[in-house]
């Protein structure tokens, strides 16, 4: 990946690594011996993670009716979860696939880790409509496969059913992505390590990789050509995932708006998960001349533009609700806002939309400790967005008669928990048995910014 | 439908006896059994089918609901041996069709494992031999100190000439009626003004007026569903000018008559005794009487002045009745109406009710002849004394009595402190009869072979005189000794018998009533000047409309039915108005203790009520049953459920100690108390969260906003304009207009709003009739309730003016049904014939319909819900699948009897008739309000209500293009100002 060199760009690795460093820098926290902290972290997400397990096994043996939902309110905890973790994974395939064909270089430190991200996000999110079906055992109804059933067969009309295919083809294309970026650095492992066994198992999955121009030259085709397939996925998904409430009747849901809020949203929200993951990584594993200051702000940048789009999105529909002179949108909003669950509408504008404004500062921006706390506030005020739409949308729609409240009880807290415990066990795993960063990308541009003889500019 | 063959087209005349040992196959059993050890009881599967069974066919049995006295008309439905639901006979003379809640419910009733099944004496099981030996040598014994017969109402004819014979048999012998829920006023009020001890019957279709105070006519009041009908059938809008009558409602608590009246005028029970009495004034002065003039200085002068004037204009054809059991308020009421010449019109005591037999005075002069221990033997039948009495030393001094006996239907608070307690069968498993309304003799036959050891009152008594009989026997002997001699036509009493018991009642010539109205009573009244002094706070005492007096306390099904007024489940409560609650300084489910002047008190959580006057605590009796403790284990059981009573705990407190005896009479409302908070608190649990058509007051701007879901007006605006109210219409445009073709059938529903009271029949009928489970207190706290039918109550304060909206709301069957396309297993799908099916087996349960439903009507099992021991379980209907956890469900019109319908028809050979299929819910509708049928029948009930300018479709707006429409609610009263129309 030679590149033109170029004094004028700010260099993406700092502290003039060679290609030797590099490799060394990014293996070595492989190859060292587990720390005590990878051991307390990963005690403690395994921890929340058999919380999760125990809950949601005795929700299975039990019933869906340990959650807090009820006639009016079929949704809440269940699938902002699931819509929430989905958005998480978006940041992932925007780094990778989309910012690849734009030539964002910058994406090469982040990428591995945002990819790692998203598959494990979206194993979060996949398992929520599996788990709030009343039935989960017959949850595999959901898949058109042949059988013995007469006309049964599965409704294209739900957009339920198109979830199952947008998901089931996005965490597909999001592996096998992820999976072919790392061959090389399999590669690299493989022939570093000291233990059998990992040899023998970098050997199997880096698939005889030699590093030869040939090699090289079909890896980095299909690299192209997955990242073509990835990009529509972005916007796919979330819209699909959108179309569950946008194609429904009910006040609030019921909104043309939705695709192009959800998929920003997503993005915003991804890019927050990758900041908070990111920035504890860059720390503790000694990474900061790979995940440079530059990387952080261009991320808060990527923030602040989805976070503006949000915002546009929430005064869009408060002022399409006062617009469409349609008394039950009009109430649905109202309530939103001001009604019983009014906290949850100001926690999520309060986080996503204020917290966000302090990225136009680039020493904030730049300061990583206001980061990682902005970022946090915004996982959080997006969890809160999928609540508002999902749950306050439910508890007061059309019959006055049929208004319900919500109150999660403590499964709902802890699948949410589990779902955390799940999602930060699976990183922590990838941690400690994988790159953490493209080392063959990064090594690519490993020039910018630098003079001739490789040193700064 | 499969009764109509069985007990009309089949065998129109001359029934062989074959024919009538098929109807009452099943009770055989029951009466081979009286009064004899070692009955019959075989375990034995169809080895040799019975003939007259066709498994999986349903059989119909007329015969008379024993939930209370009314005694309304019922069909039982057999399937292999055992009822699995009631209906209203629609031949009978009294309910005309209908059957409440209550009686619905009683079905449940049956099949209680924790029935009395076994005599017990001295707390011991016994045989009937024993414990006639041990009763027959006491009643030799202590006769002579004297017996005592204390029943509920006996409006059994075979009932009364036996106790007769018993008493007639010693010196010192009485039979005392009394009923927890008492009209002795009204009958002593007869003896009074007209002579003659008797409860009228009170036609309320011939009223053109109808003023009541505090008698709640159409939830409780003497025979509920009779006037339901009848209430319907004087307030119809078919013709031109409508004949409708105008109800005026005064009370002070809210019931469900006052949230239906065109006038309600809440007033404390003080003022309605001088609203009463000023009416009194008025048209006595309009006859040309004189009367004591009393200063009636209160708010309500003009209104009553016009009611006056109204009932005075439509004399012979108004009515004014009160619900108090006060002796000089009936006293008044009867003046008034007989002044304006109502009786033989809207009241009659030529041929007047028997529903209510009781006497205070007698039971009164009964309690202390016990408490001077003057009784040597009492026996209670089929009454509770112990519980439903303000008589808190009775328990003491019953253990004084040298015998006691108690015949009830279970170990209740009587029957377990009496020696000796004798089981009543249920009245589906024994035969009985009774005469609620002089002329009309029921027929309560057994539909089952009885589930328990038990023995009527009759049966008992008659076995005790030496003789023993079945009650079968004893009824047939009194009907051929008595009442054959009453009728005219029958030639044979075997004939007549017949006819009578397959139509389940006969009509004979009521026994004369000698009347004579005293005109020196006018004087007592019209004098009598003394009035109770107003108290800051009084107490209303009324029946449960699910509990009634306390003898379904037992009831799941009713304990869970929503009250029709409150929508709370599962407890009785305090009811306040939000003013006073904000004077004393609780929210709602704070417990406060009710206390009254003489240290008689109960602690009930409050409950704010709107429309109720400021100055009155409101309690439902029916409560705080023993035994009501074993509710504690229903509902699911999960780490954060909730029981649904604490361990050891009863559903609701008994607040028969407050009731009062005054002048001889119980008195349920007037007494003065004071309310003090407790400090403690709890939750009770209604059903509907929200009350209004407005939207929530904090949310700005749609406020003032009517959500136009029920659709409103005035007689005044309706004879106008017939469409007066409407909401209006949008244009509903579909790019798939030919999505559903429905060439044959397209079943659609209309529920007449006007006719709607809100009753609740509905709903219990159908979760007879579609095995809906009882859920327990907890779950439907957390809104899981599973009715498949709901009412839903509005309340509507605008204006200043107080109104209630009941609006029966169950699966919409849209058209373009927005649960059908998010299915994403097709689990809910549409049919040819617009039904819109559940296809439980097929459903995952993503609850994804359920929430695109914008009626919220759909039911999600959240858990397997238990559905009772095996006993219980004998309820079930076969017909209709037993849904599991995890399932949706909802509303299926009553699919099965569709099927059923159109198989009848097609065996016939003749094309489905309009009216062939009714859901279970129309069924049981004692107003008829709701109208099923074919849509594309063109000829249909149905079609031509969708026709008529009050039809309209709820959130028809959005497209949904739902089958089941409303017609508009039309009240006689004025218009309300700022109801805006969406």
């Amino acid at each position: 990946m030679a590149e033109v060199l170029s004094l004028l760009r700010k260099p993406l690795v700092l502290d003039n690594k060679s290609y030797a460093d590099v490799t060394h820098d990014i293996a070595k926290p492989l190859e060292r011996k587990t720390s005590t902290a990878w051991w307390a972290a990963f005690i403690i997400s395994v921890g929340v993670l058999l919380i999760g397990i125990a809950a949601v096994v005795y929700q299975i043996v039990t019933g869906v009716g340990v959650w807090g939902l009820n006639n009016t309110v079929g949704w809440a905890f269940d699938i902002t979860n699931f819509v929430f973790w989905i958005g998480i994974g978006h940041a992932g395939t925007l780094i990778s696939a989309i910012l690849f064909l734009f030539r964002q270089k910058w994406r090469t430190s982040v990428n591995r880790s945002a990819e790692a991200m998203t598959i494990f996000a979206v194993m979060c999110a996949g398992i929520f409509p599996i788990i709030h079906t009343g039935r989960p055992w017959f949850a595999f109804w959901l898949v058109p496969y042949p059988n013995f059933r007469g006309p049964l067969w599965v409704n294209f009309r739900s957009p339920l059913e198109w979830d199952m295919f947008a998901i089931s083809c996005y965490f597909t294309i999001s592996l096998v992505f992820w999976y072919v970026g790392l061959i090389p650095d399999l590669a690299t492992l493989r022939d570093r390590t000291t233990s059998t066994i990992k040899q023998k198992l970098y050997g199997f999955f880096s698939l005889g990789w030699n590093g030869s121009n040939r090699t090289w030259h079909r890896y980095e085709k299909v690299y192209l050509l997955l990242a073509g397939l990835a990009t529509p996925l972005v916007v796919s998904v979330h819209t699909i995932v959108s179309w569950d409430f946008a194609t429904s009747v009910i006040p609030g849901w019921h909104t043309t708006i939705l695709p192009p809020y959800f998929v920003a949203g997503a993005v915003f929200s991804g890019f927050a998960m990758v900041l908070t993951l990111m920035l504890i990584v860059r720390k503790v594993m000694s990474l900061e001349a790979y995940i440079t200051t530059h990387h952080i702000e261009n991320m808060c940048k990527v923030i602040l533009a989805t976070g503006g789009i949000v915002g546009l999105a929430y005064a869009t529909e408060l002022f399409v609700a006062y617009y469409s002179a349609n008394g039950y949108e009009q109430f649905a909003f109202i309530n939103r806002a001001l009604g019983p669950y009014g906290w949850t509408y100001w926690m999520m504008v309060g986080c996503n939309i204020l917290a966000t404004q302090f990225f136009w500062f680039k020493k904030l921006r730049t300061n990583v400790i206001w980061v990682f706390i902005i970022s946090v506030i915004i996982n959080v005020g997006m969890w809160f967005e999928r609540f508002v739409i999902i749950m306050t949308s439910l508890t007061r729609d059309y019959l006055p008669a049929s208004w319900a409240s919500f109150t999660p009880t403590i499964i709902d807290l802890a699948t949410l928990a589990g779902s955390f415990g799940l999602f930060f066990t699976l990183f922590l795993l990838f941690a400690r048995f994988l790159p953490m960063v493209a080392i063959g990308e990064v090594k690519g541009v490993l020039n910018y910014g630098r003079n001739g003889k490789g040193g700064h500019a | 439908m499969s009764h109509e063959h069985h007990h009309h087209e089949d065998e129109p005349t001359g029934l062989d006896r074959r024919s009538f040992l098929k109807m009452a196959g099943f009770s055989f059993g029951a009466f081979l059994a009286g009064c004899r050890e070692g009955k019959l009881e075989k375990a034995i599967p169809f080895l040799i089918q019975p003939e007259e069974v066709t498994p999986g066919l349903a059989y119909w049995y007329s015969t008379t609901c024993g939930g209370c006295n009314a005694a309304c008309g019922i069909l039982a439905k057999n399937r292999d041996g055992r009822p699995v639901k009631l209906e209203g006979n629609s031949d009978h003379s009294l309910s005309r069709g209908g059957l409440c809640a209550i009686g619905q419910a009683s079905l449940l009733g049956l099949y209680d494992s924790q029935r009395l099944r076994n005599p017990v004496a001295h707390g011991k099981q016994v045989t009937w031999n024993e414990l006639d030996a041990a009763v027959r040598a006491a009643l030799e014994r202590h006769s002579s100190a004297g017996v005592r017969i204390l029943t509920g109402t006996v409006n059994s004819p075979t009932t009364l000439s036996v106790i007769n014979r018993f008493l007639a048999r010693y010196s010192n012998a009485q039979h005392i009626q009394y009923d927890a829920i008492s009209y002795s006023a009204i009958l002593d009020a007869h003896t009074i003004s007209h002579g003659v001890r008797v409860l009228p019957r009170y036609h309320i279709e011939k009223a053109k007026t109808i003023v009541s105070f505090a008698a709640d006519f159409l939830g409780s009041w003497i025979s509920p569903v009779e006037f339901t009908s009848a209430y319907r059938k004087g307030r119809s809008l078919n013709e031109t000018p409508p004949i409708f009558s105008q109800h005026i409602q005064f009370e002070s608590a809210l019931s469900l008559t006052g949230s239906n009246a065109d006038i309600r005028v809440a007033v404390s029970p003080q003022e309605m005794q001088l609203c009463l009495r000023h009416l009194m004034e008025i048209i006595l002065r309009k006859a040309g009487q004189s009367v004591t003039g009393l200063t009636v200085e209160n708010s309500f002068a003009d209104r009553i002045a016009s009611i006056a004037e109204k009932l005075w204009a439509g004399r012979g054809e108004s009515l004014v009745i009160c619900g108090v059991n006060d002796r000089k308020m009936q006293l008044m009421v009867n003046l008034i109406n007989e002044i304006l010449g109502n009786y033989g019109t809207t009241l009659d005591i030529r041929r007047p009710s028997q529903q209510a037999q009781g006497n205070d005075a007698g039971l009164k002069s009964l309690l202390d002849e016990i408490d001077e221990g003057k009784v040597g033997v009492l026996i209670t039948a089929g009454c509770n004394p112990l519980y439903d009495l303000p008589a808190p030393d009775l328990a003491a001094q019953l253990l004084t009595i040298p015998l006691t006996v108690a015949m009830s239907d279970r170990l209740d608070e009587t029957a377990s402190a009496a020696q000796f307690a004798c089981p009543l069968p249920h009245p589906l498993e024994g035969w009985n009869d009774a005469e609620p309304v002089a002329g009309i003799v029921a027929i309560t036959q057994p539909v089952i072979q009885s589930l328990s050891n038990g023995r009527s009152l009759a049966e008992s008594l008659n076995c005790w005189m030496g003789e023993k009989k079945s009650a079968y026997e004893l009824i047939r002997e009194e009907w051929n000794a008595n009442i054959f001699k009453r009728t005219s036509g029958a030639s044979t009493f075997d004939e007549f018998w017949n006819t009578a018991v397959m139509a389940g009642f006969a009509q004979v010539n009521p026994l004369p009533v000698k009347s004579s109205f005293n005109q020196s009573s006018f004087a007592s009244v019209s004098s009598d000047t003394a009035f109770p002094a107003a108290g800051s706070l009084m107490l209303v005492l009324h029946p449960s409309l699910a509990t009634f007096d306390g003898r379904h306390a037992h009831n799941p099904w009713l304990q869970e039915l929503p009250d029709p007024v409150t929508k709370i489940v599962w407890d009785n409560y305090a009811s306040i108005s939000k003013s006073t609650a904000q004077r004393l300084n609780v929210a709602e489910g704070d417990v406060v203790a009710v206390n009254a002047g003489d240290g008689t008190r109960v602690e009930l959580p409050v409950h704010i009520q709107p429309g109720q006057h400021d100055g009155v605590v409101a309690i439902a009796l029916g409560y705080g049953r023993k035994g009501t403790d074993r509710f504690s284990d229903i509902g699911p059981k999960w780490i954060q459920s909730r029981p649904t009573v604490e361990k050891g705990n009863l559903v609701g407190i008994n607040a028969a100690p407050m009731i009062a005896f005054v002048n001889g009479t119980l008195q349920y409302t007037g007494r003065s108390v004071t309310l003090a908070p407790t400090g403690r608190s709890v939750e009770l649990v209604s059903t509907q969260e929200y009350d209004s058509l407005y939207n929530p007051d904090l949310l700005g701007k749609p406020t003032t906003e009517r959500r136009p879901i029920v659709q409103e007006t005035t007689l005044a605006a309706y004879s106008k304009d017939p469409s007066a109210g409407s909401f209006h219409k949008h244009e509903i445009v579909s790019m798939w207009s030919d999505d559903h073709k429905y060439a044959g059938h397209h079943w659609g529903m209309v529920i007449d709003l006007t006719a709607c009271t809100g009753c609740s029949a509905c709903v219990v009928s159908c979760q007879a009739e579609n095995n809906i489970p009882v859920v327990g207190r907890d779950e439907v706290r957390r809104n899981r309730e599973m009715t498949w039918i709901r009412i839903d109550r509005y309340y509507d304060e605008s204006d200043g003016k107080f109104s209630v909206a009941h609006q029966p709301m169950m699966c919409q069957h849209c058209g373009n049904a927005p649960c059908e396309t998010v299915c994403p297993v097709l689990a809910t799908v549409h049919n040819e014939e617009g039904l819109n099916q559940q296809v439980y087996n097929r459903c995952v349960g993503t609850r994804y319909c359920a929430n695109n439903c914008p009626y919220k009507i759909r039911r999600f099992n959240w858990f397997h819900y238990y559905r009772g021991d095996d006993m219980q379980r004998m309820v079930l209907n076969p017909d209709v699948t037993v849904r599991d956890r995890g399932v949706m469900e909802k509303c299926s019109f009553c699919i099965q009897r569709i099927q059923l319908a159109k198989i009848e028809a097609k065996r016939d050979g003749r094309p489905l008739k309009d009216g062939d299929v009714q859901p279970a819910c129309a069924q049981s509708c004692p107003a008829s309000a709701i109208t099923f049928g074919d849509m594309n029948d063109s000829g249909s009930r149905i079609a031509k209500l969708m026709k008529n300018p009050r039809y309209y479709r709820v959130l028809e707006e959005i497209g949904v293009n739902p089958s089941v429409g409303y017609m508009t609610l039309v009240h006689d009263r004025e218009e309300k100002k700022e109801v805006t129309h969406g």
